[in-house]
């Protein structure tokens, strides 16, 4: 009963932290977004939690917009990143995820103490993702859907070039299947990719994700973050 | 098991049950059930003539697919049903459809042909209300029938879903059935890969993958034994994994009969313990024949590539350049 209830408290959490990200991106100013985020409070371990969950876009709207993150959502991302570093065992996808964390964080200029950020260099491999078949890639690519911004330059950024039919494919699949949150990341990698066919119809089907998915924060920021690709210019 | 092997074991099936293909009484009836009587035997014979096209005479297909003609040819009592039916439904075009099918495959009737041609010269033929996969169809039964095709096919197969080229994420189930007859009337039914037109020969291998992909998900397996045949049709098919998973994922679909069932819904309905014949001839009796139809369209290809390897290779022994 308490562990469903934790659950749904950190569901919640993602959804409002999601939403705030939204609603930074559209105003282009994090002042006005939510307050999910705030250091010390009584919810303070369900934000870090929830930071997890969202991963590097917590802070997209710094990376993306060059506005400086507020010091209480900086401090949140930080303790996420230092509490939970990945298990010598942990999947590939989880060790990226933290990678594209600790990265943000660099490029903010804002280093964290420790063994991360000390090492800018230590980029973990892709070999995972050039072994994938075409389904498992898009979704290996939506997951780690941080890491798809305009000029990164990372083995997972160069995995997904090197295929861009592949993740067409993915996407298209995504949106059969109706799982939103996965096309949605799909086709924010498609719309850095050179190579995809035209007849996907990226465009169209950005808005078809939008009208289907669009009650899920999560799905509408990766939208919104497709939409501000092309104009955006990376820290 | 191999490709050929599950399309033996799904011949094996139709084989067994031909005598539900058979035409009743009520085939020729006023108020007759075309989809339960003409229907079947037409797509048995569509089936059977290409199967008997692509496949080697000493191969397990060839014989058995022949046979299967003859029986059919029979069922029409040597094709004057089909006058009869003409003159039932003088303006049905259904009729000349299920007759180019086994026309292609040698068995005509100059008689029934010279009356077709006497109706199709009329603008109430070729003004005739049907979708345009449908249209492509008939104009494609024209020219099997020795009839002038009344239109144009390029102008038929733009007005198509597949021949605009949608978006392939608005893919369901009935543009999925559209676009595979499509294929079939422009390729002859799989045996004329290289009448794929430009545009789509490169359309088709980039989306095939996830509609089969997502129909076999679905156990939509009628649609994905099409979408095989589909990736067998054309002038260059999807990766050689994509298919070997693909067809791994419908012989898990196939019971020990041979029969494959047009869903998933209807292996439910049969559960777990059904029997040796789990399925009714309704619920399987076209899927059974799609796999039939995919699996000897593939070993085609298959043996297409193999002889252009060794052609290649002889060349290259001989330091001909390639």
């Amino acid at each position: 009963m308490e562990q469903s209830s934790t659950s749904a408290l950190l569901q919640g959490t993602v959804l409002d932290l999601a939403s705030d990200v939204v609603s930074a991106l559209r105003s282009g100013d994090h002042v006005r977004a939510g307050s999910t985020l705030t250091a010390g409070g009584a919810g303070e371990g369900v934000a870090r939690a929830a930071v997890r969950v969202l991963g590097a876009d917590a802070l997209l709207p710094s990376v993306l917009l060059r506005v400086s993150p507020a010091p209480g959502q900086l401090a949140v991302f930080k303790d996420a990143v230092a509490a939970h570093p990945p298990r010598a065992d942990a999947a590939p996808a989880v060790v990226w995820s933290h990678w594209a964390m600790a990265r943000t964080l660099r490029r903010l200029e804002h280093p964290l103490t420790g063994p991360d950020a000390a090492e800018p260099a230590a980029e973990p491999g892709a070999d995972w993702l050039d072994a994938a078949g075409w389904q498992t890639l898009t979704h290996q690519l939506a997951v780690l859907a941080p890491l798809a911004l305009p000029g990164e330059e990372c083995a997972v950024t160069r995995a997904a070039r090197r295929r861009p039919v592949d993740v067409a494919r993915g996407f298209v699949r995504a949106v059969r299947r109706r799982d939103w949150q996965q096309a949605a990341g799909a086709g924010r990698w498609l719309t850095l990719l050179d190579g995809v066919p035209d007849t996907l119809g990226l465009e169209a089907g950005l808005d078809f994700v939008r009208l289907m998915g669009g009650s899920d924060p999560r799905v509408v920021l990766q939208l919104e973050a497709a939409r501000l690709m092309p104009a955006a210019v990376l820290l | 098991m191999s490709v050929e092997g599950v399309g033996e074991a799904a011949l094996g099936w139709v084989w067994a049950h031909r005598d539900d293909f058979a035409l009743g009484d009520d085939a020729l009836a006023a108020d007759g059930q075309v989809n339960r009587t003409w229907k079947p035997l037409g797509e048995l014979t569509r089936v059977c003539a290409s199967v008997s096209l692509c496949t080697p005479p000493a191969g397990p297909l060839h014989a058995r697919a022949r046979d299967l003609l003859d029986f059919a040819w029979q069922q029409t009592h040597r094709g004057e049903l089909f006058g009869l039916m003409q003159s039932l439904e003088p303006f049905a075009t259904y009729p000349l459809e299920i007759y180019a099918a086994f026309a292609s495959a040698g068995f005509r009737s100059p008689g029934y042909e010279a009356s077709a041609a006497v109706v199709a010269r009329t603008r109430g033929w070729r003004l005739t209300e049907q979708y345009p996969t449908r249209r492509l169809g008939v104009l494609e039964a024209e020219r099997h029938s020795g009839i002038r095709p009344h239109g144009s096919a390029a102008q038929a197969l733009d007005r198509t879903w597949l021949g605009g080229l949608p978006e392939p994420w608005t893919f369901e189930r009935a543009a999925g059935y559209a676009l595979t007859h499509v294929v079939f009337h422009v390729t002859d039914w799989g045996l004329a890969p290289r009448g794929v037109p430009p545009g789509l020969a490169d359309y088709l291998p980039h989306w095939l993958p996830p509609w089969l992909d997502t129909c076999l998900e679905a156990r939509m397996w009628d649609l994905s034994c099409e979408l095989l045949a589909v990736a067998a049709s054309l002038p260059r098919p999807p990766e050689p994994a994509v298919l070997d998973d693909a067809w791994q994922r419908l012989a898990t679909a196939q019971d020990s009969s041979g029969a494959v069932p047009e869903e998933g819904a209807a292996q439910d309905a049969a559960g777990a313990d059904a029997g040796p014949d789990p399925y009714d001839f309704a619920d399987c009796y076209h899927s059974t024949l799609m796999t039939v139809f995919a699996a000897a369209l593939t070993a085609a290809r298959q043996r297409d590539a193999d002889h252009a390897g060794q052609h290649a290779g002889q060349h290259a022994g001989q330091g001909v350049p390639g």
